[in-house]
């Protein structure tokens, strides 16, 4: 069978798609975080809350991720090393952004060596609010973008910049 | 002896250097004395053997006044002695370092010159600590007139690279780690230089999670503050919130009802009890061990299902207000916690005799990192990593605080010093706050819980110390008077305890590395700094590239 195919690109195209959503490899960054939300994070990979039966698992290095999960404000020190894991995630890539002070700096708005919240440096597609979000939290958020994606939606940050082009 | 000799032994010590001597409080000295006197001064407290330094803090006393402060606090169980030294504000402000006579100083002193702006002559090296590498020379955060508008960042100043070439000393090969690393769960930078296997020199570098908490407390009112406090760090989120109250409380001398003060004990218990148990899964998950990890998270809900019946929260959980405390025990929570302690506890006897007796795990922490009774002394450790070598640093024992005088809980000590050592040392603590959280459900004393504190402090200094999971933690707090405080310092137990992990390293192989630093229970978020321990002499530097060939070379062989 040719390659080229395209039915055989077309199957190619769902099995991937498959397995990408029922495997999905996160990795943790904190950027500034005051622990809160990285304990939770590590809760929800725990027995209790068992992130891995949705075929979730942490992921140490970067090349090997799916999703960046991120947690805490800004700070000016951290800022280069998030973009730089950004940038060393494989495409397709998520961001999830998990707790009040990623969102919007917090509690630490306005302290002199925060920078602000996550998606000023790298496109987030969810937001989990709290402080600290609960792991429930947490896990519906992580199902929020699998579900988003299955249903062949673009990832929510590129929804957005299309909507910013359309507007300007 | 009682804490009034201790502080007049110390007079008696100084009494060549003192300039001017004070008593603020009954178990607090002042000492006065010129910043030429200052190394005589330390080194007559250290030779006496007088206590330990727990931390130095710097002040600005404004432009008016125009003068800069450091304070030096020792601490001998509860008597605190401080030597107090001014400089002009402007001009340089020069200090002699104190880091060849206490070695950890070194943390302190660097924190001083970054963020006040002092001098230190004298000192080793005086890399930058936690402010950020683009941060401008000149312009300190913790100085009154500074402006955020200073702090623009200056171009060309990011030092914080990765060696991309991989850099080669001698025969030695430097490996970076983190700050995003599978074997660190929080940021922090380290350098390892290893020759083969065998670590030969370590070099951190922190300040990734650093975010001007002590700046941003100027600027929020006293109640305010309670909640900035709080976000410290998620982990020891109550004892945090603890000391600062406790140190408020003591300014605007108000007095906390038994109960109140019970409920903070019993919540500091069961947030010890939530810490430990984390920190036996992390350790037990940087030594492979990871059905150890997921057994301890999974009884550490147990615990977290406590905290919440109690306070509301999992994890950042408000108990404390200045002046009391926001939720009560009733006879549901009593139950809830002591069915809970008895589960906790059979599990707690269990991982004893697990991290005791397999031996997986005790190849991976017997005569691992072991650090003497007098190595502990001289690096200055605190809490749980000092208690495993045998010195007692608990200030629940040294300077009951609040419910403890009513409560006391008993320090548990081992004298191995090794990592398996600070496994049992921190297991046991949960034998022993579990005892001690039954007896304060069963006899909780009845009364309001909560006082009326005034909206604004009155003018005062005070130094409030509490017990953390990690050991001591240290709070000054100073008000003029207002809604706002003047300065609040806070010195927090894992930046003592870096030392051990810097030094230990040197001559172990790097499998180890992981394993030390989940040894000392670092807390990334509380303290943030950079220190360079031990370099070797750097000969050659080779590039990625000429490492693989002269690695295919050696194997040709």
């Amino acid at each position: 069978m040719n390659i080229n195919d395209p039915l055989w690109v077309k199957v190619v195209k769902q099995v991937r798609a498959w397995a990408r959503l029922n495997s999905i490899w996160a990795i943790h960054f904190n950027s500034g975080s005051c622990n809160g939300c990285d304990i939770e994070i590590l809760a929800t990979l725990t027995p209790r809350y068992d992130v891995e039966r949705f075929g979730i698992k942490l992921e140490g290095s970067p090349r090997h991720a799916d999703v960046l999960i991120v947690t805490g404000p800004v700070t000016r020190q951290a800022r280069e090393r998030l973009l730089r894991t950004y940038e060393q995630m494989p495409e397709p890539k998520f961001v999830i952004s998990v707790g009040s002070c990623s969102i919007s700096g917090g509690v630490f708005q306005g302290c002199y060596n925060v920078g602000g919240a996550v998606d000023e440096v790298v496109p987030v597609d969810v937001f989990i609010p709290g402080c600290p979000p609960r792991p429930e939290a947490i896990v519906d958020g992580i199902i929020q973008l699998i579900t988003h994606l299955k249903e062949g939606n673009l990832p929510p940050s590129q929804m957005k910049k299309l909507t910013e082009k359309v507007t300007a | 002896m009682n804490t009034k000799q201790n502080l007049e032994k110390a007079e008696w010590l100084l009494t060549s250097w003192n300039k001017e001597t004070a008593y603020p409080e009954s178990n607090r000295l002042d000492v006065l004395v010129t910043a030429d006197d200052l190394r005589s001064a330390v080194s007559t407290l250290h030779e006496a053997q007088w206590g330990y330094l727990s931390a130095i803090t710097g002040l600005d006393l404004g432009v008016d006044a125009g003068q800069l402060e450091a304070l030096y606090h020792f601490c001998n169980g509860p008597a605190i002695t401080t030597l107090k030294v001014h400089l002009p504000r402007v001009g340089e402000a020069s200090l002699p370092t104190i880091e060849d006579i206490i070695p950890s100083a070194t943390f302190f002193e660097r924190e001083l010159s970054e963020t006040v702006g002092f001098q230190i002559t004298g000192a080793k090296s005086m890399d930058r600590l936690f402010i950020p590498d683009d941060w401008p020379e000149g312009v300190y955060p913790m100085r009154t007139d500074f402006k955020i508008e200073q702090a623009k960042p200056v171009e060309g100043r990011y030092v914080d690279e990765i060696p991309e070439e991989g850099v080669v000393r001698g025969n030695t090969f430097v490996v970076p780690i983190g700050p995003q690393h599978p074997a660190l769960k929080e940021p922090g930078h380290f350098e390892f230089t290893v020759d083969g296997e065998v670590v030969t020199a370590a070099r951190m570098r922190l300040g990734y999670a650093h975010r001007g908490i002590e700046k941003a407390a100027e600027s929020r009112n006293w109640i305010q503050n309670l909640y900035l406090f709080e976000r410290v760090c998620g982990i020891c989120s109550h004892t945090h919130t603890m000391a600062y109250t406790l140190g408020v409380e003591k300014l605007a001398q108000v007095e906390v009802p038994a109960r109140a003060q019970t409920i903070r004990e019993l919540v500091a218990g069961l947030e010890r009890i939530h810490s430990h148990l984390l920190w036996l899964g992390v350790t037990a998950h940087e030594a492979g061990f990871d059905t150890l990890f997921m057994y301890s998270w999974r009884d550490r809900e147990t615990v977290m299902n406590l905290l919440e019946q109690v306070t509301g929260n999992r994890v950042n959980y408000s108990a404390n207000v200045l002046g009391g405390v926001k939720c009560d025990i009733g006879l549901e929570q009593t139950k809830a916690i002591k069915d809970g302690l008895n589960f906790l506890e059979t599990r707690i006897r269990h991982y004893l005799e697990v991290v005791t007796t397999d031996v997986m795990f005790l190849n991976r922490t017997r005569n691992v990192g072991t650090i003497t009774r007098e190595e502990a002394e001289r690096f200055g450790l605190l809490g749980p990593t000092a208690r495993a070598s045998g010195l007692v640093r608990d200030i629940r024992v040294e300077a009951p605080y609040g419910a403890y005088t009513r409560f006391p809980v008993s320090a548990v000590t081992a004298t191995n010093g090794d990592l398996e050592a600070r496994c049992v040392v921190r297991l046991n603590e949960l034998l022993v706050s579990c005892f001690t959280l039954r007896t304060i459900v069963d006899n909780l004393p009845e009364g309001p819980l909560t006082v009326k504190m005034p909206r604004k402090v009155p003018a005062g200094e005070t130094i409030s110390r509490v017990e953390a999971p990690r050991g001591e933690l240290l709070y000054y707090i100073k008000s003029g008077g207002g809604e706002n405080p003047l300065r609040i310092h806070v010195r927090t137990p894992s930046l003592c305890n870096w030392v051990s992990v810097l030094e230990k390293a040197v001559g172990r192989q790097l499998a180890d590395v992981p394993m030390l630093i989940a040894g000392m229970d670092p807390c990334f978020s509380c303290n943030d700094r950079v220190v360079t321990v031990k370099h070797s002499n750097d000969q050659k530097t080779w590039s990625w590239k000429q490492l693989r060939e002269y690695g295919i070379e050696y194997y040709k062989r």
